[in-house]
């Protein structure tokens, strides 16, 4: 059943071909079957992984070769889509950006644990249920509201009003950020750092005129004021964006309305 | 009797990318009932991979562009086998599609002005791509589903249900379209939730199919894992013709370097933004690979193509923008001649020809992917790029105006759809195609459904078929000999097509295809999966198998009848372009021999020729490298057949 394996490639005992230069790493994935199982558990997976290869590669590898019925969410394998967000030894990443060379131990043999995103209910394996995320998502309007005529062209936007907020529509959704928030574990009615993200890439839309009913939401109780500002979620972002920062925005942007 | 959950709707969407979620849009608001069932998560579409832009002749940057020129372009990048109507109404239509996203609230990059700002690409004679950054397509994707979000609300507003116009049903797979057996009308769609693994059914008299491409048929793509061919075999399973599907487009700058991120596009933009390719010895080998169909169009010298960046009116472009068909045949003569990079690639350097900082704010999403992925700094050192499969030229053969398929109530849009980009895509034509034809298709569906009088029944035997085909893998039938594993049946399918029908075809090459896709096709027979129906990829890879080989049976068979070489079809053993070939269609159907992957019949038909007016857009010089001796002869400019090139086809004419 394994692929045909290439001149520089051997196999290896779980059926991966193992190409020169690759390593045997130790997966530890968390598991849960809620048809057979009571609680979740932890399985190990012995798999070779060149260095170059991608925590994503490896999850391929062992449900191709070893087991068919691990379930985990991939799109664009490369973090554009923000479907394979889980914890990689702990840390919330995308599996499509991690190389197994950040993850190698200095000595003896690397285990690499992968779980599922913490704060939202665990479906199968690595497989959360969303609905809670974008549920946060939709509620703070994340489309544009305007009043008035539709345009026959374009808007008028420039460049600097354009940079104003260039930081906050990289968000791709994926959850890294409001799954990795301590305040998000503990009260899941909190809208999380996503949704306000999201908010603010409105809120400072030149264009966008729904700026006062947004803020009347993430004013709310379960809105900004409980973020209290541990940067856990600009840490976990793959995308770079400064989650905290543009939170302290939206906090700035309450205060100065009230003033 | 199965066990299904059951929904009635007006439309149901196919498929939840850029094409799919503008025909939600457009059905919802002439008042339909819409579904939109997507395989993945709301959002997550294969769209958001496109990176370039949007092309859209609206003349904000260079106003000389209009829809005329966008016309001559599209049609010569697909070397004049496009259906001329959509290539028509897409240059018409994509500069107010464009317009209409930006009301929506999308995101661009502006010129100094304000105005939305446009790019340079492969093709295209203007800087004509709307774009923001390197994630255009991530931002048309998220401004439809924040849309479709408003739409929700206004709905809960008036309603109080948020879904009582337009339903998004995630990580649910269609499995099969149900027909009405008198008229072949649409009847329904069949298909399973992906976390449950219960069955599904709606009932609708109207299907947008909106699936995208196929390339998880070959080895080395740029397309995700939803890139099954779902939406081409369901259609055809339901009665429908695909054509083009011999025209396979292999984008000339995928990653070849490290193996795990093999095949991972590298953006187009990177050339229009000044990048230039480089064989080993640092030459910049595109001047030599100028076709004679694109000569004097193209700038002959270094010093040309670099004063084109910032003097368009004086100078012509650089050759490393040629069509993307002919890049990649030219990366791969490279690799082959020995002048490739380490990894069997070539070079692509934006390094020595752009700051670092510019790059970094040009090409954001590149720098990052080469950081990451590949350790490498685009801002210091040369990229290592070669071809990947990227997108299918052919697809679901439709009406251009009303986007419907010969089965009545079965329309399609995008990638899955045939005939817009003829034998090659230009860059930034699929987003803008997909916005035009996304529209015109919910348009189509809407109207078709309003006129009505009644609505096809689906049939329970129907129903009871098509579970049990899903079911199969999980009860293959006695005797069947040594299970498969779902997981080596794709692998070997890919190494196949990539083998056998890649880049580069032959007949020799393509009929030992098609003998191992027999063989392959047996296997599926034998197919086993473990465990439960409860989200399980191994099943759900076998389901998608179904529609893989029956792709990738019409991809071979028309490859091997088409003996020319065109656009995406590029055949060793029949290297020209043939005037004759031009007007023929090769259009693919099911065999319906066999229930659970049927064959692919393949018949020849010719195109209707291009409107007058539309023919005349175009000098005689350059129509007379594509077409035979007696067409010509319609143009007003023909002054006989010394006036042609006296190709051979021609000749035998005159």
């Amino acid at each position: 059943m394994a692929a045909p394996a290439t001149a520089e490639s051997t196999t290896h005992p779980s059926g991966i071909p193992a190409p020169e230069g690759s390593v045997e790493v130790t997966v530890k994935i968390h598991r849960f079957n809620p048809e057979q199982d009571e609680a979740p558990h932890w399985e190990s997976y012995d798999v070779p992984a060149l260095p170059t290869d991608r925590v994503l590669n490896l999850l391929i590898n062992i449900k191709s070769y070893i087991d068919g019925s691990l379930a985990f969410r991939r799109s664009c394998a490369h973090g554009i889509c923000g479907s394979d967000a889980m914890q990689i030894n702990g840390i919330n990443r995308l599996a499509c950006k991690v190389l197994v060379k950040d993850l190698l131990a200095k000595k003896g043999k690397t285990t690499i644990t992968v779980a599922p995103l913490k704060g939202l209910p665990l479906l199968k394996d690595l497989y959360v249920d969303m609905e809670p995320f974008f549920e946060a998502y939709r509620s703070i309007k994340p489309y544009l509201i305007t009043y008035g005529n539709e345009p026959t062209r374009e808007r008028i936007q420039s460049p600097a009003e354009r940079a104003q907020f260039d930081d906050t529509t990289k968000c791709i959704l994926c959850a890294a950020c409001t799954t990795s928030c301590p305040v998000y574990w503990a009260d899941g009615s909190y809208f999380g750092p996503a949704a306000i993200v999201n908010a603010h890439r409105f809120i400072f839309d030149s264009r966008d005129e729904g700026a006062e009913e947004r803020l009347d939401i993430l004013n709310d109780a379960e809105g900004v004021w409980r973020c209290r500002t541990t940067f856990n979620c600009t840490d976990a972002c793959p995308r770079g964006i400064e989650v905290t920062k543009a939170i302290q925005e939206v906090k700035r942007a309450l205060l100065f309305r009230r003033t | 009797m199965t066990e299904v959950e059951r929904h009635s709707y007006d439309v149901v969407v196919i498929g939840a990318g850029g094409a799919g979620l503008r025909a939600a849009i457009e059905a919802r608001e002439h008042g339909m009932r819409t579904a939109v069932v997507c395989k993945s998560l709301f959002g997550k579409a294969h769209t958001v991979m496109a990176e370039g832009g949007c092309a859209a002749a609206m003349g904000n940057v260079n106003p000389n562009d209009n829809w005329q020129v966008h016309f001559r372009d599209t049609m010569r990048g697909g070397k004049f086998l496009n259906n001329w109507r959509m290539v028509e109404l897409h240059a018409k239509e994509a500069p107010e599609r464009v317009w209409e996203l930006e009301t929506y609230g999308a995101l661009f990059d502006r010129t100094p002005d304000g105005r939305i700002s446009q790019r340079n690409f492969g093709g295209h004679t203007y800087p004509r791509l709307a774009h923001v950054g390197d994630r255009t397509g991530l931002e048309l994707i998220r401004t439809m589903q924040q849309k479709i979000v408003s739409l929700q609300q206004q709905d809960y507003a008036e309603t109080g249900d948020y879904e009582a116009k337009l339903k998004v049903f995630a990580e649910c797979t269609i499995t099969e379209l149900l027909t009405d057996p008198a008229t072949g009308a649409i009847a329904g769609a069949f298909g399973y939730w992906r976390e449950s693994g219960r069955f599904i059914l709606f009932e609708a008299p109207a299907v947008v199919m909106a699936t995208g491409g196929i390339g998880k048929s070959f080895k080395v793509t740029s397309n995700s894992w939803e890139y099954t061919g779902d939406g081409h075999a369901l259609a055809m399973r339901a009665g429908a013709t695909l054509i083009n599907m011999e025209f396979v487009q292999f984008h000339p700058t995928g990653m070849v370097w490290p193996p795990s991120v093999k095949g991972i596009l590298v953006t187009e933009g990177v050339r229009g933004d000044g990048g230039v390719l480089k064989n080993s010895e640092g030459k910049r080998f595109m001047f030599d690979y100028v076709p004679d169909v694109f000569k004097g169009q193209y700038a002959e010298t270094e010093e040309e193509a670099d004063r084109w960046y910032t003097d368009q009116e004086n100078n012509r472009r650089t050759p490393d923008l040629l069509p993307r068909d002919e890049v990649a045949r030219a990366i791969n003569a490279e690799v082959k001649a020995g002048r490739g990079s380490p990894h069997g690639g070539v070079f692509l350097d934006i390094a020595s020809r752009l700051p670092a900082e510019e790059i970094k704010r040009r090409l954001p999403s590149m720098y990052h992917q080469f950081k990451e992925l590949a350790d490498v700094d685009i801002t210091k050192e040369p990229m290592e790029v070669g071809p990947t499969c990227h997108y299918v030229m052919g697809g679901i053969e439709v009406d251009p105006d009303t986007a419907q398929s010969v089965v009545p109530g079965l329309f399609a849009a995008g990638e899955c759809s045939g005939g817009m980009h003829g034998s090659n895509r230009l860059g930034g034509n699929s987003l803008s195609d997909l916005l035009v034809f996304g529209r015109r298709a919910g348009l189509g569906a809407a109207n078709y459904v309003s006129t009505l009088s009644s609505r096809p029944a689906v049939r329970q035997a129907d129903v009871d078929a098509a579970a049990r085909l899903a079911l199969l893998p999980f009860d293959p039938p006695e005797g069947s000999g040594q299970p498969e594993n779902p997981y080596a049946l794709h692998q070997d399918l890919q190494q196949t097509m990539n083998d056998l029908v890649g880049i580069i075809r032959k007949a020799e090459e393509i009929e030992q295809a098609l003998e191992r896709l027999v063989e392959l096709k047996a296997r599926m027979r034998r197919v086993v999966v473990e465990g439960h129906r409860q989200y399980n990829p191994g099943w759900h890879l076998a389901i998608d198998l179904r529609n893989m080989f029956m792709v990738s049976e019409a991809v071979a068979k028309a490859a091997l009848m088409r003996t020319e070489s065109r656009g995406g079809h590029t055949r060793d053993d029949f290297p020209q372009l043939d005037p004759q070939w031009r007007k023929t269609l090769l259009v693919c159907s099911s065999a319906a021999d066999d229930e659970l992957v049927p064959g692919v019949t393949v018949e020849p038909k010719e195109q209707e020729p291009m409107r007058q007016d539309l023919f005349e857009l175009f000098d005689i010089e350059e129509l007379s490298k594509y077409y035979t001796e007696a067409e010509l002869a319609a143009h007003p400019d023909y002054r006989g057949a010394a006036a042609g090139s006296g190709d051979e086809a021609g000749k035998e004419e005159a």
